[in-house]
């Protein structure tokens, strides 16, 4: 026989589970008059999220609803998944902008460095967390979809303890 | 010259040194690797020393001096990183950026701005004065340059140029102090040939190239030593690439060729090659059409055509080819016979830099005449006249074929293309084969006063593409002429053996500054 092998006594036969049955019985019933809430009743209920909760992006917008962004660079450069795309253009003032501006939510890894390193607090990751879509496509968030997002932005430190002591 | 002068000794930061007499602090440092701050001071620019960043703290001076006018004496003790010369570097900064904006982020020079850099190293954390920055908004200064008054810091390295190089003094300091600006004196936007330098020298972004602008960020380019090929000059430049297009040339300084300048033709026209459609796969006929198929079964097919073939060979060429990529076709040709090779070169007026006379933009636009004609290849006017009545073999190489006779190619017996681009006259070859354009390969040029020059490879070539001398050297090898080469170090190698004018010289001897031919060195000699 090989090392370790338990033989289990079986109990005899006419033993009775009777006793068992009835603990068992008597704590389901006792949850059926005094229930404890552990489950939470999604999506009816929400679950409040920490500020600092790193969710999918948003983007800043202007008071006449242009993108705040200014087309640096930066973001793109800084992101670690590679998962910004940035064209930059000459909008009719001559001023540098966005032409064409896409998060790969899928590629993404919410470090917030792009939040982080913007130097016109243009784009925010958001306390946001329902991504959830029909089709692969519809996770690349162009510069449109980005500025209509309107969940909080995500905080990055504790704006009272920014070195986190 | 450096050698009629008598050497000096000088310690610069604890270290000592010799250099000859007459150079400046500046120089001195930059033999041992010490770069002093500068903004005003460009090497082959004079020296106004009026941006005061070099200052350098000298034993016995009794205030700091400017390293980049200062001449080296005799024991000098200089020290260029203590806390002297540090708190005269700060404050300089501090004063350019009173009226300097903080746009880096939106600014083309960020990345390889001079101000940007010097502010990150030695100046300090936050702006003191209270008043308001002075705003001054931007203009053209050429058609094609813009220039941002707010971001200058009046170096006047661009009026500098524009006196001494260009010797057309168009540009001046208006104003002064902090409403200064530079620009011309009368309203009209200038024109010069040699206009956009004045972009190079800027050390910071008030001078932008707006044909560049926006376009990419400076750290997101590669950066590759190659020879612009816009002419016959050959003029050192690092081609800036992002996603497989060349996005802007600048001039690599080379004292032989182009010191630290190079011609606005250039950068204006050679960014734009490679664009349109580019043949990607090897074709052969199959009875009236090309079929696409790959490269051994391409390269059999020449083989065959070429070893069944019973007339001689002529080729028309371009002269932008490489020497390798000529050099293997003309010994391709000599295998059935070579028959005569013709080009035709592009002219256009000659715009000569007055300053740095050595460099001009050359009337032949083409960057391989000169080679082309080395390896005995004839320069005409009319390249379709020479091969009139032809019947043999004809080669194509990379010449576009633009104004070609309507029955070009027709009644030879064999009617070989290779090109970077599909011409509408290729459609009547035998065999098209697809080739790289200069920036997709490496390889040399010979420019117009026999010097020979590298440039190497920045893009990948589309689809299929690979250079004439790799497959060409692969035919050779089966029709029985020696090994495939399999560097084009080794290509020029065997060039080199077999052309007289290039004995003497190896791929890695003409290294990134290229190296003359032993007759056009001792011309040159005699010269002198």
């Amino acid at each position: 026989m090989a090392i370790g092998v338990k033989t289990v006594e079986r109990p005899e036969v006419g033993a009775s589970y009777l006793r068992a049955t009835l603990k068992g019985m008597a704590l389901t019933f006792k949850h059926l008059v005094r229930p404890i809430t552990v489950s939470q009743q999604y999506p009816e209920e929400k679950y409040e999220l920490s500020p600092r909760m790193r969710g999918t992006h948003r983007m800043a917008v202007h008071e006449d609803g242009r993108a705040k962004c200014v087309a640096c660079g930066l973001c793109p450069t800084i992101c670690p998944a590679n998962c910004i795309k940035l064209i930059p253009a000459e909008d009719e003032n001559g001023e540098r902008y966005a032409a064409v501006y896409e998060i790969d939510e899928f590629r993404c890894i919410f470090c917030g460095y792009c939040q982080e390193v913007c130097p016109v607090e243009a784009i925010h990751l958001g306390v946001h967390y329902e991504a959830a879509e029909y089709s692969r496509e519809r996770f690349v968030y162009d510069l449109e979809r980005l500025c209509a997002q309107d969940h909080p932005y995500t905080q990055l430190w504790d704006p009272e303890d920014p070195a986190s002591q | 010259m450096d050698n009629d002068r008598k050497l000096i000794n000088v310690t610069i930061d604890g270290i000592e040194v010799s250099v000859p007499e007459g150079k400046t602090i500046l120089e001195a440092a930059e033999r041992l690797g010490i770069v002093i701050p500068r903004y005003c001071y460009h090497p082959a620019l004079s020296a106004p020393a009026q941006c005061r960043m070099c200052l350098v703290e000298v034993e016995g001076a009794p205030k700091p001096l400017p390293s980049c006018v200062q001449q080296v004496q005799d024991g000098m003790v200089v020290s260029t990183d203590c806390a002297e010369a540090r708190k005269a570097r700060r404050g300089v900064i501090e004063f350019l950026l009173l009226n300097h904006p903080l746009d880096c982020p939106i600014c083309d020079a960020a990345g390889q701005c001079m101000l940007q850099d010097y502010a990150h190293e030695t100046g300090q954390l936050r702006r003191r004065a209270v008043e308001p920055t002075v705003v001054l908004g931007r203009d053209h200064v050429t058609s094609e340059i813009v220039y941002f008054a707010d971001r200058c810091i009046l170096c006047t390295r661009c009026v500098r140029f524009m006196e001494e190089i260009a010797e057309e003094p168009v540009l001046q300091v208006i104003q002064r102090g902090h409403k200064g600006y530079i620009d011309t004196m009368t309203d009209e936007l200038f024109e010069h040939p040699f206009s956009m330098n004045i972009v190079d020298v800027c050390p910071v972004g008030a001078l932008v190239n707006e044909d560049f602008l926006f376009k990419a960020r400076s750290w997101d380019l590669d950066q590759t030593a190659s020879i612009c090929p816009g002419c016959s000059q050959g003029c050192n430049v690092l081609l800036g690439t992002k996603e497989q297009r060349v996005v802007r040339l600048k001039p690599r300084p080379n004292p032989e060729v182009n010191s630290h300048w190079m011609c606005d033709y250039g950068r204006r026209e050679v960014v734009r090659w490679g664009a349109g459609i580019r043949a990607e796969v090897p074709m052969v006929r199959e009875s009236d059409r090309l079929v696409a198929i790959d490269w051994s079964r391409a390269l059999d097919a020449l083989v065959e055509a070429l070893s069944e073939a019973s007339g001689g060979a002529k080729a028309i060429v371009s002269p932008g080819a490489s020497n390798e990529s000529l050099f293997t076709l003309r010994s391709l040709m000599e295998r059935v016979g070579f028959e005569g090779g013709y080009f035709h070169v592009t002219t256009g007026s000659e715009q000569v830099l007055k300053g740095f006379p050595k460099l001009a933009l050359r009337e032949d636009r083409a960057a391989n005449a000169r080679g082309a004609e080395l390896l005995g290849f004839e320069r005409v006017d009319y390249v379709y006249g020479a091969l009139l009545g032809h019947r043999g073999v004809v080669f194509v190489l990379e010449e576009a074929l633009d104004g070609a006779p309507e029955d070009f190619g027709e009644g030879v017996e064999l009617f070989i293309y290779i090109g970077s681009h599909l011409s509408p006259a290729a459609g009547k070859a035998d065999i098209v084969l697809p080739c790289p354009i200069w920036a997709e390969m490496e390889g040399t040029f010979t420019n117009f006063e026999d010097r020979v020059q590298r440039f190497n490879q920045a893009l990948r070539p589309p689809g299929l593409a690979r250079p004439i001398w790799l497959s060409f050297s692969v035919a050779l090898a089966r029709l029985g002429a020696g090994e495939p080469f399999t560097s084009v170090a080794a290509a020029f190698g065997a060039l080199a053996e077999e052309l007289g004018v290039y004995s003497g010289l190896s791929y890695e001897r003409i290294g990134l500054n290229g190296a003359t031919t032993a007759a056009a060195g001792s011309a040159a000699a005699a010269r002198r």
